[in-house]
């Protein structure tokens, strides 16, 4: 497996699962998306920090901006002053409570072994191709999609292979086996996320009365 | 044997490109080996994951994509598959919920970062 590094092609390294587009991300970079653009190699370390640091100063970044409409409060009546200093006390809160969560990722980050970081650069930049999703959506429509169906769908996809990825390792740890993972443990997987519900399935039709 | 080593692989390389008697998607070419491999490990599994179980992945994701466009093309907007679609049938679960919501903001902000980058250039 070695290096595989996911390089979207199409996009230099946004959100949508593999999360982009075709110019250089003007934030480099830029944590929790799917697919980042190739970094040279020794900058694991840092290159992760870096990231989870940035995805701080985005979201700062983007409440300074919502807060910029400040001065026409005086201009609107009570009830509706009110209820913007709710929603303007509620986002200080929220960022507060991203920003905590950011420094506390950061500090996780910075405690983890090689190995840890290993795996956790590869569960951040994994992504699968927008090419080849794209492809395979508009080969099940007929229709041509839009970029951000794409970027649902493969963010949606990722999580699914999560989930079944997780359940199938809580398998193989309650049989007494170890990893790597084998067919038996997705397929019995499987079979739990359905009785969970977490697998589409349209092909059986359900009675509800019997 | 020579011979009998070297059957054993040949079969293996003609089954993945498809030629195998395969039931379920064995004919098509597989599309996310590598980038599969990637993502098990990075949720956990081993850093060399075995290939039955990419491929056992591999469908499983082809079929949720199947399954999910065929649900957004029925509702909505017949026929044609729209984000809303996609964010309406996610609605109950809510790792996935979360997940598409964060995404589509984050492309709006960069979208929006990028646009006022290339303002700034064009203007100086």
């Amino acid at each position: 497996m070695g290096s595989a590094r996911e390089s979207p092609t199409d996009k230099g390294g946004e959100t949508g699962e593999s999360d982009e587009t075709t110019s250089a991300p003007v934030v480099p970079g830029t944590s929790d998306t799917d697919a980042v653009p190739e970094e040279p190699d020794g900058d694991g370390d840092a290159d992760l920090k870096e990231a989870v640091a940035e995805e701080g100063e985005l979201k700062s970044q983007d409440v300074s901006d919502l807060t910029a409409g400040e001065k026409e409060d005086s201009l609107l009546a009570p009830a509706a002053k009110k209820l913007k200093i709710d929603t303007k006390e509620k986002k200080e809160k929220k960022q507060k409570v991203d920003e905590d969560e950011i420094q506390k990722m950061q500090i996780l980050v910075s405690s983890f072994s090689e190995e840890q970081l290993n795996r956790y650069e590869m569960y951040r930049r994994s992504a699968f191709p927008k090419a080849a999703i794209k492809r395979l959506i508009q080969s099940i429509t007929g229709t041509s999609v839009s970029q951000n169906v794409v970027i649902a769908m493969s963010g949606i996809s990722k999580v699914f292979v999560g989930e079944v990825v997780e359940e199938a390792l809580d398998v193989c740890e309650k049989w007494g086996e170890t990893p790597p993972l084998q067919p038996k443990h997705m397929r019995e997987a499987v079979r739990r996320l359905k009785s969970k519900g977490q697998i589409p399935n349209s092909k059986h039709k359900k009675i509800t009365f019997f | 044997m020579a011979d009998e080593e070297e059957d054993p692989t040949f079969e293996e390389e003609n089954e993945e490109v498809g030629g195998g008697a395969e039931g379920g998607q064995g004919k098509r070419k597989r599309l996310f080996s590598k980038e599969l491999r990637c993502m098990m490990y990075g949720f956990g599994d081993d850093q060399n994951p075995y290939t039955e179980s990419v491929d056992i992945l591999e469908d499983l994701v082809i079929e949720f994509i199947t399954e999910m466009t065929h649900k957004a093309m029925s509702i909505g907007r017949q026929g044609r598959v729209q984000v809303e679609d996609i964010v309406f049938l996610i609605r109950k679960d809510p790792r996935k919920f979360a997940r598409v919501k964060d995404l589509l903001t984050m492309n709006e902000e960069l979208k929006r970062a990028r646009k006022a980058f290339d303002e700034a250039n064009y203007g100086s």
